[in-house]
């Protein structure tokens, strides 16, 4: 078994443009306690590691059919797939594959393996960016994240945490002293809205914020929410937003995100359809200025 | 400056550049030829400075009305021209193909091909330069050809930065005058040399007048208004052929000039301006203080020159063609970097030619920025907007990482260090005072390996062209092939110095250059020729081909054949045989199990960078043909298609005769899975002394990255580009549909720029295989 505080991680990004400022390298850590119909990462929701079979990369050689003495490859008519079983030990399976089509959908890493990761490009972040921890939910590893964003600190690397807030205050509390940039989901302040987008009621996070945005922690806090069209991309719920947060804390750093259909091809590898239609464009930039326009209205003074 | 606008003029001039026709010129062979014919007895130098004197005397001339900036070799705007001297066999051989080839084609004249047969080629055959190459040592330079190809066999190098700044303190007159003073107490052996100056400095004063005549004539004959630019523009022709430019449009004018005169006398690829923005900024700065300037009119009169730099195209013979595709002159123009104190520099100037490059896009000059730890923030952030409207330009160059190598390798002075330009498409030089010969040979190391791992002999062909030091499958351990690789790369590096010293010893005989030698320190006090080493500097360049596939391959045989032995060596060696056929599952592994260069994975990038460093150190046993040092670079202008025609397979999972990896230190395209800053940790661990002649490394982003907040997080990357101490970074900004529309309706993109590899080219005019291979590239900033 790995040790308790390895993190579960399912992609790292170098280079990343829009989890910060400057340059950044996002950390993607498995397990997500909301299930947004829309998620971008779906292949991030389940905390489990998973073994998996790319189709893409699969040259059906038969190389782990051979040695398919646990029946977990099923050959179906175009290709294969792979069986996750408790009690099965893959490696021999990883280890046969030419194409590397058979591996693990996430891996676990140390706080020291992920901090040499992220010190690789310490000389540009030197002149802009940081680490960026995402998911998923990465509060869900809260042992983990604590940890880690520490050893960050040290390095004087900047951090930032992007968190949907469905976590206990308690738990939050714990990480905020290490994080130099928090940013926290509100995607929708109806509570049924929310139920039915995300399958919780948005108390928790309610609170959280108006715990962060009066904490002496305000300024480092930026609230986002993200256009989801015919779901939180509606006037009611920018307005609303923008006049809850604006009137616990005034000067709230508040971002709207632009829906990206990026997403739809990840559920296609996946197997799963897409819960959206799949043909809707991203907002124009007469579109964001409306919204845009709606926060302000309704108090923004700080919009990123 | 942000309101300068992109005057009417200057658009017109840049349409009639980018459609003009391009024809084959046989008008100076004619009087090339005529000259050696009434001058047979004389020494080579008097009948080189008297074929130059005659041509500035006789060859026709033309102007544009709208141009500030005039002077040309032709009077078809981008004419190649034949030069019987240094290779006119390949001329005969090639001439009917010349608008048919598939790269750099030319129309040609029915009636000029029958000239040039009977009065021209009958004369030369056997007697130029490149004849006599052939017969000396063709032979051998031939075998050795797939491993090591040698540069300039039929034309003269180049590659050279003159002393500007002294052609515009003095001017030819003065230069002239200088000569006859040391022909009066010169010794036997020098005094053909100062003669030489003499006549192409008296050709030179001719063909100035020559320009001021033929615009008075043509304000006369079509009554144009005495307050017409064009006025202005023969005035400055006679006065500077008379005395140092005094103002700044006569500035220009004089640097032009001695370009096209440069490139008359030698017809070789890259005379570079260097550093304009510096030794322009006395004339600029002093007719704005004098109120006769303003920045518009200053645009305007370098968006002239900038137009110029484009109508200079060079002739090639189809194989050089090919590794040097879409004519890469090599104006090299370099802005910013540091001073003579090493403090950081810029000027006016430089924001304005990087406005010109934004207005005009063109292939030339090839615009390189210099930065450094201490320039400023403004000056990167300009260059990055001028990037992103994709003509891949500018360029840029790290001091951090190319001052220091060249103090500590090359024992360059620290002032002249400092004060480094660039020639061709990224190499380095001092400026004024160096014949680099930087494009001496290209070494394709790939193809050494290839011969190690089979028996000496060629992939393709079966023909032993190697050392015989075994094959895969007799080499014990990783080491032993280590050691055998060492030999064979030891073997070539000695035959194609060999070659190489052949080479200078004919351009030494053939090509003196007198022209040339008055705007190189040193030469004029010495009284030798440039060529024969009069220069204070003389290197020579070899070019180390390429460095990724090689780490990637070295990677897949030591992780998969000697440590992990999940692939045969029998396998292996039959796999390359077969270039992969019928072996998929050795193909996929080596494509998917083992990390490749550029991925920020040490050990692999470190495979590629011991062998460059051995290539480099045994280099330095070596001294050229001048006595000067030989030196490293890795940069392949557009050679990796070529030399990867070349090579079969490779244990990278590369397949037979597809291309190397473009740049010199980039990549294999589509290997590089960690972006940009993985990338750029992975090439500095290849060491700056290792490209003391010149680094490339590519990368292409698309063209939504740039916004503002784009530009910012782009400016952060360069700047840890200075800090890595990379040499050299360059940009195409495009979007892979554009160029495939532009395959497909290539009349509708004639404009449109790509940055080849160091230089940039009209993305129409390259071979198909070649924009394959831009295509085929990496792409960034996806959103």
């Amino acid at each position: 078994m790995e040790k308790s505080k390895d993190a579960l991680v399912f992609s790292i990004k170098r280079f990343a443009l829009h989890d910060g400022n400057g340059l950044r390298t996002t950390i993607f850590l498995k397990g997500c306690n909301l299930s947004c119909v829309w998620c971008h990462n779906p292949e991030g929701i389940e905390l489990e590691r998973k073994i998996q079979l790319s189709k893409k990369k699969c040259i059906n050689c038969n190389r782990c059919v051979e040695i398919d003495t646990d029946n977990v490859i099923v050959q179906k008519e175009k290709y294969k797939e792979i069986i996750n079983k408790i009690d099965v030990d893959y490696k021999k399976y990883i280890d046969v594959c030419p194409s590397g089509a058979i591996d693990y959908d996430s891996k676990y890493y140390t706080s020291e393996e992920l901090l040499e990761i992220v010190l690789k490009d310490k000389v540009f972040f030197k002149h802009g960016g940081g680490v960026t921890l995402s998911g998923g939910e990465a509060l869900l590893q809260l042992d983990f994240v604590i940890d880690f964003l520490k050893k960050c600190n040290e390095n004087n690397i900047n951090t930032a945490l992007e968190t949907a807030l469905n976590i206990s205050t308690d738990k939050l509390k714990k990480v905020l002293p290490y994080v130099n940039t928090l940013y926290c989901d509100l995607k929708e302040i109806d509570l049924d809205k929310h139920y039915r987008f995300t399958g919780v009621k948005n108390k928790l996070i309610l609170k959280n914020i108006e715990y962060l945005l009066t904490s002496k922690f305000a300024e480092n806090i930026i609230i986002r929410t993200p256009l989801i069209p015919n779901h939180t991309a509606t006037k009611e719920n920018i307005s609303k937003i923008s006049r809850y947060i604006s009137d616990i804390y005034p000067q709230v750093k508040y971002e709207l995100l632009n829906y990206n259909p990026l997403g739809i091809s990840k559920y296609i590898d996946l197997g799963k359809k897409y819960p959206l239609k799949d043909n809707i464009p991203m907002f124009s930039k007469i579109e964001m200025e409306e919204f845009k326009d709606i926060a302000r209205l309704n108090g923004i003074t700080n919009l990123i | 400056m942000n309101t300068l606008i992109l005057s009417e003029r200057i658009e017109n001039l840049k349409e009639k550049a980018i459609h003009a026709d391009r024809y084959a010129s046989i008008e100076q062979a004619r009087i090339i030829t005529n000259t050696y014919k009434k001058f047979p007895n004389e020494p080579r130098i008097i009948q080189r400075g008297l074929s130059l004197k005659a041509a500035l005397e006789q060859l026709s001339i033309s102007v544009d009305k709208d141009e500030l900036i005039v002077g040309n070799r032709t009077v078809g705007i981008r004419d190649g021209v034949v030069f019987p001297e240094s290779g006119s066999n390949w001329v005969n051989n090639e001439f009917e193909t010349l608008p048919t080839r598939p790269q750099d084609k030319f129309k040609v004249k029915k009636e000029d091909i029958k000239e040039f047969r009977n009065d021209i080629y009958s004369f030369w055959n056997e007697k130029s330069m490149e004849d006599i190459i052939n017969k000396r040592y063709g032979k051998r330079i031939n075998e050795i050809s797939k491993v090591v190809k040698i540069n300039q066999k039929d034309h003269a190098q180049g590659h050279i930065c003159p002393n500007t700044e002294m052609w515009l303190q003095k001017g030819p007159k003065k230069i002239k005058e200088e000569a006859i003073i040391k022909l009066k107490e010169a010794s036997d052996e020098t005094k053909d040399f100062y003669k030489a100056v003499i006549d192409v400095m008296d050709g030179t004063i001719t063909f100035m007048n020559r320009y001021h005549d033929y615009i008075m004539n043509l304000i006369e004959e079509e009554n144009i208004s005495k307050d017409n630019d064009l006025y202005q523009v023969a005035l400055n022709c006679k006065n500077i052929s008379e005395r140092a430019p005094e103002t700044f449009h006569e500035a220009v004018q004089s640097v032009w000039f001695l370009f096209t005169i440069l490139h008359m006398e030698s017809n070789a690829s890259s005379f570079s301006p260097g550093r304009m923005d510096k030794y322009l900024y006395p004339f600029y700065k002093k007719d704005i203080d004098n109120g006769i300037l303003n920045n518009q009119k200053a645009l305007e009169i370098i968006e002239s020159f900038w137009i110029k730099c484009n109508e200079i195209v060079y002739l090639r013979n189809k194989h050089s063609a090919k590794f040097f595709a879409g004519f890469p002159i090599g104006f090299n123009v370099a802005i910013g970097g540091v001073d003579e104190n090493g403090d950081a520099y810029e000027n006016e100037l430089s924001y304005l030619m990087l406005i010109a490059q934004e207005h005009l896009g063109l292939p030339q000059p090839n615009l390189s920025v210099r930065l450094h730890k201490n320039t400023s923030d403004k000056l990167p952030k300009k260059a990055i907007q001028v990037v992103s409207k994709g003509s891949g330009m500018p360029q840029f160059f790290n001091d951090e990482a190319i001052i220091n190598p060249l103090i500590n390798n090359l024992e360059i002075d620290e002032k002249d260090a400092r004060d480094y330009a660039i020639v061709g498409c990224v190499e380095l030089t001092t400026q004024g005072n160096n014949l680099g010969w930087s494009d001496a040979a290209m070494f394709n190391l790939n193809k050494a390996l290839e011969l190690t791992l089979n028996n000496g002999k060629c992939l393709l062909t079966g023909e032993k062209i190697g050392l015989d030091l075994g094959n895969l499958t007799t080499y014990d351990s990783f080491e032993d092939l280590e050691e055998a690789y060492k030999k064979q790369v030891s073997y070539f590096i000695d035959e194609m110095i060999k070659a190489c010293e052949v080479v200078e010893q004919a351009h030494q005989e053939c090509l003196p250059t007198p022209f040339l030698s008055t705007v190189i320190d040193n030469c004029i006090e010495k009284g030798i020729d440039v060529t024969a080493g009069g220069a204070k500097y003389n290197l020579s360049g070899i070019q180390m081909i390429q460095v990724a596939n090689l780490a990637d391959s070295f990677a897949v045989i030591k992780q998969l054949i000697y440590d992990e032995k999940k692939i045969s060596k029998e396998e292996m060696l039959n796999a390359l045989i077969d270039n992969y056929e019928g072996h998929d599952i050795t193909k996929v592994m080596v494509e998917n199990l083992v990390p490749k260069y550029g991925n920020d994975v040490k050990w692999v990038d470190e495979l590629g960078a011991k062998w460059a460093e051995y290539f480099n150190d045994k280099l330095k046993s070596f001294t050229n043909y001048r006595g000067g040092k030989y030196h490293t670079g890795m940069y392949t202008v557009s050679a990796h298609v070529p030399m990867g025609e070349n090579v079969g397979a490779t244990p990278d999972g590369r397949l037979a005769k597809t291309p190397l990896a473009d740049g010199g230190m980039s990549p294999v395209y589509g290997r590089d899975m960690e972006g940009p800053t993985a990338v750029l940790n992975s090439v500095s661990r290849l060491k700056c002394e290792l490209t003391t002649n010149g680094g490339l490394l590519n990368m292409k982003f698309l063209p939504e990255f740039f916004s503002d907040e784009g530009i910012d997080k782009f400016s952060i990357m360069m700047r840890a580009f200075v800090d890595l101490e990379i040499p050299h970074i360059q940009f195409n900004v495009v979007r892979k549909s554009d160029l495939t529309e532009a395959q497909k309706y290539p009349e509708k993109y004639k404009g449109l720029t790509i940055r080849v590899a160091g230089y940039t080219a009209y993305f129409t005019e390259l071979a198909t295989e070649l924009q394959n291979e831009i295509i085929a590239r990496t792409s960034y900033g996806e959103i």
